[in-house]
């Protein structure tokens, strides 16, 4: 197995317009405070991390919840104060340069909170563009467009709490848009969507991404961030154990492949006594589905298969089996779990 | 924006109208009943006036970042590049002209309905201590917005302050029958000075606290820039403290 340094790659080489982004043993600890004022608890929510996102580059930041892709996210748009290290953006310091550096980054936020619902889209649209300074006659002609890009300009006189949850997501992307940021730092975009809504929002990204914005992007779905992003690192437990580019990321896993297993029937014991063979590195089950999936990771690869099949209860049932090159999400598991 | 976000959420009724109507309702119903002068009648209707004004503005300032955190727009609220001082005092502001609306017809009924002589005895100067008045009720709302800022819990702490205010000010009562221990806490209070300056400017003959119109006006200015100093000080470091120790997305 690479050691941590060889995954987290040396930066590249900037592409001659430097870094949008810059994070250099950036570290953050909350303190959790007893009844009495005193501090009962130190967590450290970021461990000394270090990356760069270059300009006009889409850069992922994946990690299983509490990893702190989120802290990292509020540091680097200055809603939190780092507890040592250094961020930058555009060049400037977060703890130094706060309302330039918001006048030129937009922010958009995962769910269903950060829009006013009482009142229209244009309303919310018109109200961040006086809160960022946008000249009147400049939001005037700027809101339509927005409204069209993100494909609400017919319902955008309605109030926002009569929205979907789809709508209102498009609108944060229009209400980050408003005043026509440099860098914009999306903070898990299409958590709860259906598909089509997710959909319809990643193809917003890469149109951001085409008009020259640098864009950071968390989320929890890697094949959004294997989509999408040139590169990406990957945070656990408040330190950086991997950055690169999805490809390189996956040829961290090429030494084992992936069965799948689509199955009726199959229960949690079937399951564990999957994960007691020999040469079976990762086990990830979804048996709650309708339709159960079962991913079994091993360096044999189809040389498992029999004793695969052979552990099957009574009454379950293959469905489909093939074998599988490692995705992202392999890497990701095996990374996250080290 | 701001007027239409604030009237977008019901609740604003019951503070600023309805809460400050009833009590002067109440307290000429009381009053009229005997044998109150003239005089008097006007000493309630201008603090009925005070009442609303005061009730609108501790709802506003309570609300002008408490709304954020119940809709879930702190972050992108505080993300905006200008001071959060400035957002608020902009929302502050706003609410204590629709608390000045408020008294506007609290005044009316208890011209019309009541009878109360309409007589200002001198308009200029009470034009004069109504718009300071504002000024100052709007630096105090500020000042008690940042406790919102700060925890969640502050829409609790400044709500609670209502009605002791309006005991305190002497919206309803002379000051001076306040126990002897409160008279430090209504003479902090810039409103209790405000409501002293309209009285003097409308009031033929009105003594008070005994410091004059202008002894009046010049306690309430002080208190306003002492309001707005420790207003914007407690913002930064409010702000700073949010940031610090990650609370400010907490609702």
């Amino acid at each position: 197995m690479q050691a941590m340094e060889e995954r987290v790659r040396p930066l590249q080489a900037s592409r001659g317009e430097g870094d949008a982004v810059e994070v250099e043993d950036l570290t953050r600890e909350y303190a959790t405070r007893s009844f009495f004022g005193g501090v009962s608890r130190v967590t450290k929510a970021l461990d000394g991390i270090t990356f760069s996102a270059h300009a006009g580059e889409l850069f992922g930041l994946i990690g299983p919840n509490g990893a702190g892709k989120t802290t990292t996210i509020k540091i680097l748009t200055t809603l939190l104060t780092p507890t040592s290290g250094k961020a930058k953006v555009l060049g400037m310091d977060v703890t130094k340069d706060l309302y330039e550096i918001r006048r030129r980054i937009g922010i958009v936020y995962g769910g269903e909170r950060g829009l006013y619902n009482r009142v229209s889209a244009v309303d919310n649209l018109k109200y961040f563009a006086d809160l960022y300074g946008v000249e009147p006659s400049t939001a005037r002609a700027r809101i339509p467009k927005l409204l069209e890009l993100v494909g609400l300009q017919d319902r955008a006189a309605e109030k926002v709490e009569k929205y979907s949850r789809g709508m209102k997501q498009r609108l944060h992307i229009a209400k980050a848009l408003v005043h026509d940021p440099e860098v914009l730092f999306l903070d898990e975009p299409t958590i709860g969507l259906d598909p089509a809504g997710a959909r319809d929002i990643r193809k917003m990204v890469v149109e951001m991404r085409d008009r020259g914005k640098t864009i950071m992007l968390t989320t929890h779905y890697m094949f959004e961030a294997e989509e999408l992003c040139e590169r990406i690192a990957v945070i656990s437990k408040g330190k950086i154990v991997a950055l690169d580019t999805p490809s390189a990321l996956k040829n961290m896993v090429r030494d084992i492949s992936v069965i799948e297993l689509k199955t009726y029937g199959a229960t949690d014991q079937y399951v564990e006594s999957l994960k007691a063979l020999p040469n079976v590195v990762r086990v990830v089950a979804d048996l709650m589905s309708e339709e159960q999936v079962i991913r079994v990771q091993t360096p044999l690869g189809a040389d498992l298969l029999t004793q695969v099949v052979s552990l099957l209860p009574e009454g379950a049932k293959i469905i489909d089996r093939t074998i599988k090159e490692p995705t992202l999400e392999d890497a990701y598991l095996r990374l996250v779990e080290e | 924006m701001t007027g239409k976000l604030f009237f977008a959420d019901p609740q604003w009724i019951i503070p600023s109208i309805i809460a400050p109507f009833v009590f002067t309702l109440v307290a000429f119903f009381l009053f009229n009943s005997q044998t109150a002068s003239s005089t008097f009648l006007l000493y309630l209707v201008l603090g009925g006036g005070l009442m609303g004004m005061w009730g609108t503005t501790i709802y506003g300032s309570v609300n002008s970042i408490g709304f954020d955190r119940w809709n879930g727009t702190m972050e992108s609220t505080l993300a905006a590049p200008i001071p959060l001082s400035w957002i608020s005092m902009g929302r502050v502001l706003f609410n204590t002209f629709e608390g000045v609306i408020n008294a506007f017809f609290i005044l009316v009924i208890g011209f019309t309905w009541f009878q109360v002589g309409f007589v200002i005895l001198n308009p200029l100067l009470f034009f004069i201590a109504a718009v300071s008045t504002f000024v100052s009720l709007s630096a105090f709302g500020l000042m008690m917005s940042t406790v919102v800022v700060l925890t969640r819990k502050g829409g609790f702490i400044t709500n609670s302050m209502e009605i002791p205010v309006y005991i305190a000010t002497g919206t309803m009562f002379p000051v001076i029958l306040l126990p002897f221990a409160a008279l430090p806490f209504a003479y902090i209070l810039a409103p209790t000075w405000g409501i002293e300056a309209i009285r003097n400017a409308a009031i033929s003959g009105y003594t008070g606290l005994g410091v004059g119109y202008w002894g009046d006006l010049m306690i309430m200015a002080g208190e306003t820039v002492v309001y707005l100093a420790l207003a914007f000080v407690l913002f930064r470091r409010v702000e700073a403290y949010a940031k610090r120790n990650g609370t400010i997305e907490e609702y």
